[in-house]
Order: C-alpha cells, then sequence, then structure tokens
C-alpha cells in the first residue's frame, strides 16, 4: 500500500507540527502519449527536530537515502537530505527533501547510520567536504579527500575554510596572475 | 594453534577494476576476518568545478564523470534542470533521449558481463561478450559520432537527430541482440560450473540490500522491485510501463548472489531491446531542441531561481543529481551528484567478511564498481613477507573454478 504525498505530508506535520517551517509539494508531469504526474515534498524543519522529523519517515516505510548535500550560505549551511519512501511501486515513489540550516557556531547533527548503516558514505563526504560533524559515527576516516589533507578546509565552503587558495587558477591567464602578483609583464 | 592473521591491501590499482580503489583485508588462512575500503584515488572535485562553471559547460563535464556510463549522467543533469526551469523537450528529443541510455545499459551489461567471466577464470568469454558488445558501440558511433563521451543531450532536448538510415540500424541491431543474448542466457545461466561459482557468492539479503542503500541491479537481485525508470518515469519511459526485473518474476525466487545479479543484467538487455523497439515505433515527429539558442538558454538559466532533483536508472542503478539555480550564475549553485556505486560499494566490507581470497574478485566485480562515479583489493604481504599481488589473488579465483570444475566432472 502506498501513500500520496498529501497523506504523507499530514502524517509529518501529526509528528512535527510547529517544527515543519514551511513545505511545498511540487508536481511534475512526465510523459508524451500518456501524460501522468508524480509528487515530491519539499519541506523546510527546524534543526532541533531533524532526528524526530527522520524516524518519522522510517516509519512511514523503510526509505532509500538519495542524498545528503549542503549548501554554504554565509552566516550557516542549509543541509538537504532527500529520501524515497515507497519506491518499487510503478510512478509511487515520493521524494521527501528536508532542507535544515546548521548556524556555523555549532556544524553538529545527530548520525542516521544506526537506521540505515549505507548513510556512513554520505556522512563522511559532508562531514570532509563541509565540516559538519555527525554525532554516533563511528567510522571519521576520510572518504575522497587524502588522509593528509589539511585540517580546517572544506572544499564546499565558501568561507576562510575554502580551498580558494589551495587550487591552481588554471581559468586564469599568466598574465592575470602575474598582475594579481604586482609582477612586471615579459 | 594460535591464530595468525595477514594483511591483504588490494589494489589501488587492480587489473581487473578499470579504476582505482583500495580494498584491505585481515585474512585468517583463506578466511576474510576485518575488510576496509578505501576510495577516493580518483577524486577529481567534478562538483567543485561544476559550481564554478555554466551549465552547458557543466552538463559536458558530467559526461566525462564516468566513461561507461557517460550518458547518464547528463542524463540526470538535463532532467534535474528542466524540472528546476520548468522547460520541456519536445516529444522526438525524450524519444531519443531514452533510445541512447538504453543503447548505453545494453553495452555496459555485455562489459560486465565480459569482466566478470574474466574474473572466474573463462577468458574466452570474455573476448566472446566483448565482441558482441562492437555492434551497439557500432551504432552509437554511427547515432552520436563517438563510441563514448556521446555530446547527444542538451537542457531542453537533444543535438543531434535520429535519421531514416539509423533507425533501419537499430531495428538490425534488436534482431541481432535477441539472438546473441538468447545464446548468452544459455552460456552463462546453464553452465554448471558458472552457477557453481557464483551461486552463494556475495549474497545480499533483500534486508542488508535496503540498509545498505544500495541501487539497480544490485538491488534487485536481492529481490527489491526497485528501478527509477518505474518508480519515478521520465521521457519516454513514462509512456511505457517499465516493470523492474527481479529473479523471483524469473525463477521464483531471489537470493541476492552473483548469479542473480548475472541473470537480472541478462534479462535487462532484453528489456532494453524491448524498449528501444517501442521508442521506434512510436517516435513522434518535430523539433529536438526546446531552446535552440544557447545563448538564451544561459540566458534563462541565470535569471531563474529554482532547485530539484533528476534521476535515471543508470546500468549500475540510480544516478542523483541536485541542482540548484540561484539566479545570479548562469550555471548551477549547488550541484551533488550521487553515482550508483557510491552506494553500491558499501556492500563490499559486509560481503567479503568470511568470504574466501579467491571469491575477493567475484565479490568486488559482481556490483560493476565503476571508480570515477565514485571517485580493488590490494598487494598482499603474509607473514614471511611474501608478496601477493592481484595477479596472485585471479590466480586463486582461477584455481577455484578450474577445482570445481573438476569436482562436477566438466570437461574442456
Amino acid at each position: 500500500m502506498t501513500l500520496t504525498a498529501e497523506e504523507i505530508l499530514e502524517r509529518l506535520k501529526e509528528k512535527l507540527g510547529d517544527a515543519i517551517l514551511n513545505y511545498e509539494v511540487k508536481e511534475y508531469k512526465m510523459g508524451v502519449k500518456r501524460p501522468r504526474t508524480y509528487q515530491e515534498i519539499w519541506m523546510e524543519i527546524n534543526r532541533d527536530a531533524f532526528r524526530k522529523a527522520v524516524e518519522a519517515i522510517f516509519e512511514i516505510d523503510y526509505p532509500h537515502l538519495h542524498f545528503i548535500a549542503g549548501e554554504d550560505v554565509g552566516e550557516a549551511l542549509t543541509m538537504i537530505y532527500s529520501f524515497g519512501v515507497f519506491h518499487s511501486h510503478p510512478w509511487g515513489e515520493v521524494s521527501i527533501v528536508m532542507k535544515l540550516d546548521l548556524p556555523k557556531s555549532n556544524l553538529v547533527l545527530p548520525t542516521i547510520t544506526d537506521l540505515m548503516i549505507g548513510a556512513e558514505t554520505n556522512e563522511r563526504e559532508i562531514r570532509e567536504m563541509l565540516g559538519v560533524e555527525f554525532e554516533g559515527l563511528k567510522n571519521k576516516r576520510h572518504l575522497f579527500l587524502p588522509d593528509d589533507w589539511s585540517e580546517g578546509k572544506y572544499p564546499w565552503r565558501r568561507d576562510e575554510y575554502g580551498v580558494e587558495d589551495m587550487i591552481k587558477h588554471t581559468h586564469k591567464s599568466v598574465r592575470e596572475i602575474r598582475k594579481q602578483r604586482g609582477e612586471q609583464n615579459g | 594453534m594460535a591464530k595468525t592473521t595477514y594483511y591483504i591491501p588490494v589494489g589501488p590499482i587492480h587489473p581487473a577494476l578499470k579504476e582505482p580503489i583500495r580494498v584491505e583485508a585481515e585474512v585468517e588462512g583463506e578466511k576474510i576476518v576485518k575488510v576496509d575500503v578505501k576510495r577516493g584515488f580518483a577524486h577529481r572535485g567534478i562538483e567543485y568545478m561544476g559550481m564554478k562553471r555554466n551549465a552547458i559547460q557543466t552538463l559536458y563535464l558530467s559526461e566525462r564523470i564516468c566513461g561507461i556510463c557517460s550518458i547518464s549522467h547528463p542524463y540526470a543533469f538535463v532532467i534535474g534542470s528542466e524540472k528546476a526551469l520548468g522547460i520541456e523537450a519536445p516529444p522526438r528529443a525524450q524519444y531519443i533521449r531514452t533510445i541512447i541510455a538504453e543503447l548505453e545499459r545494453i553495452h555496459s551489461h555485455i562489459l560486465w558481463l565480459g569482466v566478470i567471466a574474466h574474473e572466474i577464470g573463462f577468458d574466452p568469454l570474455l573476448f566472446w561478450t566483448w565482441k558482441g558488445r562492437e555492434k551497439v558501440l557500432d551504432i552509437l558511433e554511427a547515432i552520436t559520432g563517438n563510441r563514448i563521451n556521446y555530446a547527444m543531450y542538451m537542457i531542453g532536448g537533444v543535438r543531434r537527430d535520429l535519421k531514416e538510415s539509423h533507425i533501419k540500424a537499430l531495428r538490425d541491431m534488436i534482431t541481432y541482440y535477441w539472438e546473441f543474448t538468447e545464446h548468452m542466457k544459455e552460456v552463462f545461466l546453464s553452465d554448471p560450473v558458472y552457477k557453481a561459482r557464483t551461486r552463494g557468492v556475495a549474497q545480499l539479503s533483500k534486508e542488508m540490500a535496503l540498509k545498505l542503500n544500495v541501487v539497480g541491479p544490485t538491488a534487485r537481485a536481492a529481490g527489491i522491485r526497485m528501478d527509477v525508470r518505474q518508480d519515478i518515469p521520465y521521457d519516454a519511459y513514462a509512456d511505457m510501463d517499465v516493470k523492474a526485473i527481479v529473479p523471483q518474476d524469473i525463477v521464483g525466487e531471489a537470493r541476492g548472489d552473483a548469479y542473480d545479479i548475472t541473470m537480472v543484467r541478462l534479462y535487462e538487455i532484453e528489456q532494453s531491446l524491448d524498449i528501444i523497439e517501442f521508442c521506434l515505433d512510436n517516435l513522434p515527429e518535430g523539433k529536438i531542441l526546446a531552446i535552440p539558442n544557447y545563448v538564451a538558454l544561459l540566458n534563462k538559466i541565470k535569471k531563474t531561481e529554482g532547485e530539484a532533483i533528476g534521476a535515471h536508472e543508470a546500468p549500475r542503478g540510480e544516478v542523483i543529481h541536485y541542482l540548484k539555480y540561484d539566479g545570479t550564475r548562469d550555471g548551477p549553485a549547488v550541484w551533488k551528484v550521487i553515482a550508483p556505486s557510491y552506494n553500491n560499494i558499501n556492500s563490499w566490507a559486509p560481503l567479503l567478511l568470511g568470504a574466501e581470497v579467491a571469491d575477493i574478485p567475484v565479490v568486488v566485480a559482481y556490483i560493476d564498481p565503476c571508480m570515477c562515479c565514485n571517485d580493488r583489493v590490494a598487494v598482499v604481504e603474509d607473514s614471511s613477507g611474501r608478496l601477493l599481488d592481484y595477479s596472485y589473488l585471479h590466480k586463486k579465483a582461477v584455481e577455484k573454478t578450474r577445482k570445481l570444475e573438476k569436482e562436477l566432472g566438466v570437461r574442456r
């Protein structure tokens, strides 16, 4: 049995109440000869309710974790989690995309690896790329970055912790780089 | 007797895998007791690069994430972009995209069948399957101009049209592969040694598959009816009812081992042939690009604020791209790529635990790992300081196959 996006949203509202700050049900039409639609739930939640929200999703159906992503928006990091529930039903999969803001002063989230061990890969990647700590994550070794990667450098950050000063500026011309350094041409 | 464990690193360079990864195993005799997988040897920060380029450059950059699935990443990228920008590709373009994606599935699955045959020591089978694979590569070259990295897709359509001659060649190809796949099914699925060598190896239960978050044929072999083309269809897949291929529909039960995954892949080739035939029979007429002017397209992207998920069922499983356009740049402000091997490699550590050293190549190869997508087993030194390299492991795998042949009384 599958639930529609609205029904899932009702259940989440029941569980989370005010912790859902904002939501939207997006509908997409697909197909040429027999157009049909599917829906996605996009919601913003309070960071304190994160664990509760994930548990609520796991109660509805054992989900498939699509991805964990994050964006540096200045004062905070916006974390984006996407779960697919009711996969393996034709036209039935509903993606639940959860966004939450983490202030840079407190970049900590509870892990979800106790519910889904496969999420370890995602959490380790986010940890090294954005510097978010996951409470309860057992394996904290680097995933993609080398083991001797500089401490406190996170490639996806846009602030002083970013890697702007570590990359070679292949897209800049030699002239531009020399100008920047104050060197003379020739 | 005191138990001694040996440390066996495999990789990062390993001839069975086309790309680098490292598996570190601790073995007790033949049995593996501890495993650690190290990824990241092929990480080039493509997502970082994409966030600095415009959307069209990023689209072709995404094609270079992987050579074998070089249409899967652009597919997810264009689906996501079209959802975020609110544009729809013309019907003809949608059908052409589906045809190209299915051609890629055929060549990728045959490639895997050859690799797994090599891993267990059937080298003639490797050459025979790869010879059969040439046909689909020729077709792809005729249609797109390239054997890989086709540069065919564009946000809002495709860049090249299908000609009458292509359609004729595709129909010939379908007839050829129906015959070839029938033959492959006989060779792989009925062979007693192949069966003995893959039954029960790399066995993943349905529950474990869910928990490890695996996707694609790996999940389907474990009995999960999961297929993006069926769950959230797009393009021409939305016009037909694609059904996920699971072993319980073919033989009544799903065991989730290397034999089941072979079966799933073989039947999926036939499914792809059906899909291509449907697309050719129902190919709509008309234009192939929603916004033919690329400058206008980039301008539209620059003015649009939006985000979306694009998903595509690649030969190895689900490819997901998350894209966000922030209305200030003509490229994605945030771009997150999840490739199938990213999730499927999760299964290595639990599957290798308790397995034999001779099974390492099979376990490693059975998910059809793609390191450039994600980002093999290592050189081993035993207690006497002897180096065990990949050729040794491969030899062990072949020896096990030969032993089974002898036991089963198969003569070669």
